[in-house]
């Protein structure tokens, strides 16, 4: 296991802020805590943070302003903005300040989850780039799953699926939640909750045929879990 | 009507009136003076016989303009009009007749003047004073017209800058300096009323993007609890499906919070920058991220995309516009249902198949309108293709006519 990442949490909102902090250490990374802008920057020069979750609204100012000092001060920090502000400007003004990624509120943990392992994916921090879950092994970048050492065809959502199961294991992922998390990765309009259902009973197959255990769970009809001992 | 045509107008109108009624009085009152100076000067010829006729014999006062003859009874002095012929030429004279007694005789003396060397001055004075007032009226006009012109074009420029004020840009509206005082004060009005609306305008913009903030926060913290709720060992079915229930609501909250909040920004002339673009390939591009759920529905699709359809818009708007517009299409429709997408004439037609609305067509565009087979629709996206249709004054119309149809004219 390699050392546990630094991830420094700047939210205002206590509530929201231990849930998110929690969260995180309960799936293996070491969080940070500040309160606003100024607190933030305290914690910056005293720790080296692997990524920086970043609320807009702060009470000392606009998280904006902490977008390029961050990218200042060390390029390699990944940047998640977590916003309330849905507005398409905001988005695409943290994203040219050198955000990395846009996460609107409310969000699910899993799915902060997923974008957090696939930042420090891409930031190559990570020396394998490959995720291994028993018999199954996915490689992200190339969207290529191998199960037993052998390739398994699966469609772009369908991989999808796999890769935030796997990231996100032994966790109750509700229908709401898988049905948000494909339609804003997939942009598909069309993708309601019901499909969600069909997509994984294909994955399910699928899995099964390649002779992988089933992982895959269904939680009293209302989700699904990843089930890994 | 313009100010200016106006008041030049209603000046008009008064000057030919007062002209009219004016020439009328100077005709008649010119024509009195002049038959009345006519007169006179055949009263003092008259006076003039009186005075020669004692010296000179009678015979000898006789001349072209003055004749005497004899006559029976006395006459009463009077004033008539008659005509002579002079070299073959009919001539007007004004006649004064009186009688004159001599030598117990009665003569009638008849007394001439020419009447068209007193025509001709009448004419004349009539003529010079029209001309001068005519002159006058002109000048007056084109003067009044310039002054008023001039003293407007404050007024003007204050008028044009208004047209392109716009709220949600930048700039101040900053107007001239007026001589004129009404002027002057309508600008000191306008500029005082443009940045109240520019304040209420800014402060409305920071309400919508703080309401979504205080709304969002504690959206996602109910959310985040009940997810980790849901991850405890020891739930009961009952309790999990709760806790489902609790997620899927506060999602659906989140989503109308955030439509609403998009619809205040369209009404807020948020949105006002455009670019041009082919309607065409937005339609095709939009549709392809629609094809899980055409497939799950397995939709007939008719598509006659051919025309080009050029338009101007912001292009988050369009895209909502076409997204929002198919989303409707395809979910309100039913299995193995029909959809059509026809782009012609500047007019584009979406029809579905589906079930008549079970409330009325009039409030097809109104916020939370939804039919009751499809609770699970927010009951905002039409009213968001309503609000991008009026600010870009697209006319949209809907009508049920077996299917569904919704027709926009750009």
């Amino acid at each position: 296991m390699p050392n546990k990442h630094n991830i420094l949490v700047v939210e205002d909102e206590l509530e929201l802020a231990k849930s998110t902090l929690s969260f995180l250490s309960e799936n293996g990374f070491l969080p940070f805590h500040a309160k606003d802008l100024k607190a933030a920057r305290k914690l910056l020069k005293q720790e080296k943070f692997t990524a920086v979750l970043l609320d807009l609204g702060l009470p000392d100012g606009d998280g904006m302003s902490l977008i390029k000092e961050i990218k200042n001060f060390k390029e390699e920090i990944g940047l998640i903005i977590i916003s309330a502000k849905d507005a398409l400007e905001k988005k695409v003004q943290g994203l040219e300040l050198g955000a990395d990624d846009y996460l609107t509120k409310p969000f699910f943990f899993s799915e902060l989850n997923a974008r957090l392992k696939s930042l420090i994916r891409r930031l190559n921090l990570e020396v394998n780039q490959e995720l291994v879950c028993n018999e199954i092994t996915l490689f992200p970048e190339q969207m290529k799953v191998l199960v037993h050492a052998k390739e398994l065809e699966l469609t772009a959502k369908e991989f999808g699926l796999l890769l935030y199961f796997v990231s996100n294991q032994n966790r109750v992922l509700s229908k709401t939640n898988l049905g948000e998390f494909m339609s804003s990765t997939y942009v598909d309009y069309g993708f309601t909750d019901d499909m969600v259902y069909t997509h994984i009973k294909n994955l399910k197959k699928k899995l099964a045929e390649s002779n992988s255990k089933d992982y895959i769970k269904n939680v009293y009809g209302v989700g699904y879990k990843f089930t890994v001992a | 009507m313009k100010l200016l045509t106006k008041t030049s107008l209603n000046f008009i109108s008064a000057s030919v009136i007062f002209f009219l009624v004016g020439s009328i009085v100077m005709y008649f009152s010119v024509r009195n003076i002049v038959a009345e100076d006519l007169q006179n000067r055949l009263l003092e010829q008259k006076n003039e016989f009186f005075n020669q006729v004692t010296k000179d014999k009678l015979e000898d006062l006789e001349s072209e303009v003055v004749f005497i003859q004899e006559s029976q009874k006395e006459l009463v002095h009077s004033f008539s009009d008659t005509v002579l012929i002079v070299n073959k030429k009919y001539m007007l004279y004004r006649k004064l007749q009186f009688s004159y007694l001599h030598n117990k005789q009665h003569y009638k003396v008849s007394i001439l003047q020419l009447q068209s060397q007193s025509d001709k001055l009448f004419k004349k004075i009539v003529i010079m004073n029209v001309g001068f007032a005519m002159l006058f009226f002109l000048i007056v006009f084109f003067v009044n017209r310039q002054s008023i012109k001039n003293s407007l074009k404050v007024f003007y420029s204050t008028i044009n800058k208004l047209e392109d004020f716009q709220v949600n840009k930048a700039q101040e509206l900053t107007l001239d300096t007026a001589e004129v005082d009404e002027v002057k004060k309508l600008n000191v009005v306008f500029e005082r009323m443009s940045e109240q609306i520019r304040n209420d305008f800014e402060a409305q913009k920071e309400y919508t993007e703080n309401v979504a903030h205080e709304l969002q926060t504690p959206l996602a913290i109910i959310s985040s609890k009940a997810d980790e709720l849901m991850q405890a060992d020891n739930l009961t079915k009952q309790q999990m499906e709760q806790l489902a229930l609790l997620l899927e609501t506060t999602n659906r909250l989140s989503k109308i919070n955030q439509s609403l909040i998009f619809l205040t920004k369209i009404d807020n002339r948020f949105y006002t920058e455009g670019t041009t673009f082919l309607l065409n390939e937005l339609i095709k591009e939009k549709l392809v991220l629609f094809e899980t759920a055409i497939e799950d529905k397995n939709l007939k699709i008719a598509l006659d995309l051919k025309d080009e359809t050029h338009i101007y818009m912001d292009p988050y708007l369009a895209e909502t516009l076409v997204v929002n517009l198919l989303k409707n299409a395809i979910v309100h429709n039913e299995k193995g249902g029909d959809l059509s997408v026809k782009l012609a004439n500047k007019c584009l037609i979406i029809a579905n198949s589906g079930s008549a609305l079970t409330f009325s067509e009039a409030d097809i565009f109104k916020r939370f309108s939804r039919s009751e087979y499809s609770k699970k629709s927010l009951g905002i996206g039409l009213s968001i293709v309503k609000r991008i249709c009026e600010l870009y004054g697209f006319n949209i119309e809907y009508r049920f006519q077996e299917n569904h149809i919704f027709a926009i004219k750009f």
